[in-house]
This record gives structure tokens, sequence and C-alpha cells, in this order.
């Protein structure tokens, strides 16, 4: 019986997962262990500044990163700090910044803008941009 | 009621075993066993590594056997399409990493076919783990590809393979 628990909970509820790379630094460095509840977002919609898993293919390969734009919003990237419908956003969790810029876009009613913490580093280097709220697995929570 | 409990859970155990049957069954003689296999030689064979002289063009051609004549490889942005067999075997001929060893892994296959079971649409996750010779550090770089399959003689050829931006 905790067996079968147990295969359900971190199968489909809590997923462990380990960080690799160092775009969410200092948030979460490389070879960490973490857990994502793919419950989280049952009954809410991801709100701006959670950090969130996303499937590539499925579920086995995630991307981290955290939410900093909304359904409907306009983001830009303006020398490195995110704009939302034309004002600064504020990131307390982002420690080193490199002169980015990305053109402003708008998302549709089903995408969030998702980028990594880790702004030190070369924007080509790092994955970011919308992202289909159907590709969000859930919701980092340790 | 000691009966029906032995009942239940003899029932369960025949369950069990015909869902594993099945399971087994799809697994290994359908075609979507046989197309995550063929994709699996095909990530073995990439990790066999590079060899010199005449068994680095064996292999570039062993590589070559797993596309179609005809293949398009699209990497996305910044990369330009790569079209035809020739041309991917030349690619994998000349892979010479002198500065870096790198591993292929392969995930989340997910396989559906299209009516006449001979063209299959795939996705999966290729993870590429590139470890520094000079260093030992390693990096990875997962991304999803999208791709489309096609039987012929009875063997499953990649005709068409597009990196997906997950990320837009």
């Amino acid at each position: 019986m905790l067996a079968a628990v147990s295969i359900v909970t971190f199968r489909w509820i809590l997923i462990p997962i380990r960080a690799e790379g160092i775009s969410m630094l200092p948030t979460y460095e490389s070879g960490t262990l973490h857990l994502v509840n793919r419950l989280s977002f049952a009954s809410r919609p991801p709100a701006r500044g959670d950090v969130v898993a996303i499937m590539l293919a499925g579920p086995h390969v995630l991307y981290v990163k955290r939410v900093v734009g909304l359904p409907g919003e306009r983001i830009a990237i303006v020398h490195g700090q995110v704009h939302v419908n034309g004002h600064l956003l504020v990131e307390p969790y982002v420690r080193n910044r490199r002169p980015w810029d990305v053109d402003e876009v708008t998302l549709s009613p089903h995408e969030y803008f998702v980028i990594g913490d880790n702004r030190g580093m070369s924007a080509a280097d790092h994955d970011f941009g919308r992202v289909e709220l159907s590709k969000i697995a859930g919701k980092v929570v340790f | 009621m000691a009966g029906a409990a032995r009942v239940g859970r003899a029932a369960g155990v025949v369950g069990l075993v015909a869902l594993t049957f099945f399971a087994w069954r799809l697994w290994f003689t359908g075609e979507e066993g046989v197309i995550r296999r063929r994709l699996e030689a095909l990530r073995d064979e990439i990790n066999l590594g590079v060899a010199d002289g005449l068994e680095n063009a064996v292999r570039a051609a062993a590589i070559g056997s797993f596309f179609t004549d005809d293949v398009l490889v699209d990497l996305g942005q910044g990369t330009a399409a790569i079209n035809g067999r020739e041309t991917v075997m030349g690619m994998a001929a000349r892979l010479q990493p002198r500065t870096a060893a790198f591993k292929l892994e392969v995930q989340d296959i997910g396989v559906t076919m299209r009516p006449g079971n001979t063209i299959s649409d795939v996705t999966l996750t290729g993870t590429f783990i590139r470890r520094s010779i000079t260093t030992g550090e390693e990096s990875i770089d997962a991304r999803e590809f999208a791709l489309v399959m096609t039987k012929a003689d009875g063997t499953w050829r990649i005709s068409r393979l597009t990196a997906v931006d997950t990320l837009k």
C-alpha cells in the first residue's frame, strides 16, 4: 500500500527533479534536488514570480523557469530589465544582469513569458520566451 | 466472505497478468515499439563516438541508414536546413570532437501512426551531454524534436527531423 502511494505521489503529483545548468542561479544551483507539484495549477493559473517546470516532449526532461509575463501582457527586455506593459518589473531574485534586449511581444490568451533568474549569462546561452500553458507541468515547490 | 476475497484477489492477479501481456505485446511487437527501438538504436550508434579513417566512414554510413534518401533536417533558427542522406552522412563523418566528448540521450518518445501504418509522427526530447576533455566539465542541452518516419522495405527511417522551440 505504501509503495503504491509512493508511486502515485512521485509519478503523478510530486515529481522529483535535479537542476542541471546555471540558468536559475542563484535561486537553484546545478545538481540540487527539487520537487514539482503537478497539482499546483489545478485550481489557479500560474502567477508572476512562480517558478515552474516546463515539459519538452514529455515529463522526463523539464525546463525550470520563472514566470514574468501573464497571458495578454506585453513583455519586453530593455538593457536586461524586464518590462511588463511598459512598466519596469522589480525582480529581487536577480543578482547579475547583462544588457539583454528583446523586442516587445504580446502574449496570447494561453501564453506565459518565462525566464531563468541568471541574467548574468549570455542571452544566446539562455533559453527563455513564450510558452503555452499546456506545456507547464507544475510549480517547483522545494 | 473469505471465498469472495480469494476470488477478488484471483481476478486482480488475472487482470494484472493480462495488462502486462498487452503492454508487452504493444511494446515489443507493435509498430510503435519497433519505432522506439529504432530510435534507440540510432542513439546507440551516435554514442559509439568517433573513429578514424575507414571505420569513421562505416559509422557515418551506419548513421545514414537511419534516414531516407531525401531526408530534411531543420535544426531551427540560425542553422541551414540539411537536405539528403548523403549530407547527413558527410556531417556524421566530419564529427571530430577534439575538445569534448558528447553523449546523446533520447527520452519521452511519443509515436502517432498515420492511417496505413507506413508513416508515423514522432516527438521526443534529445539531451546532449558534452564533457570537456580538458576540464571534465559537463554541460547539458535538451531540445524537443518532431520527426516524420516512413516505413519502406520493412524498415523505419527518418524522413524529416525538426527542432521544436519549446520556448518561443
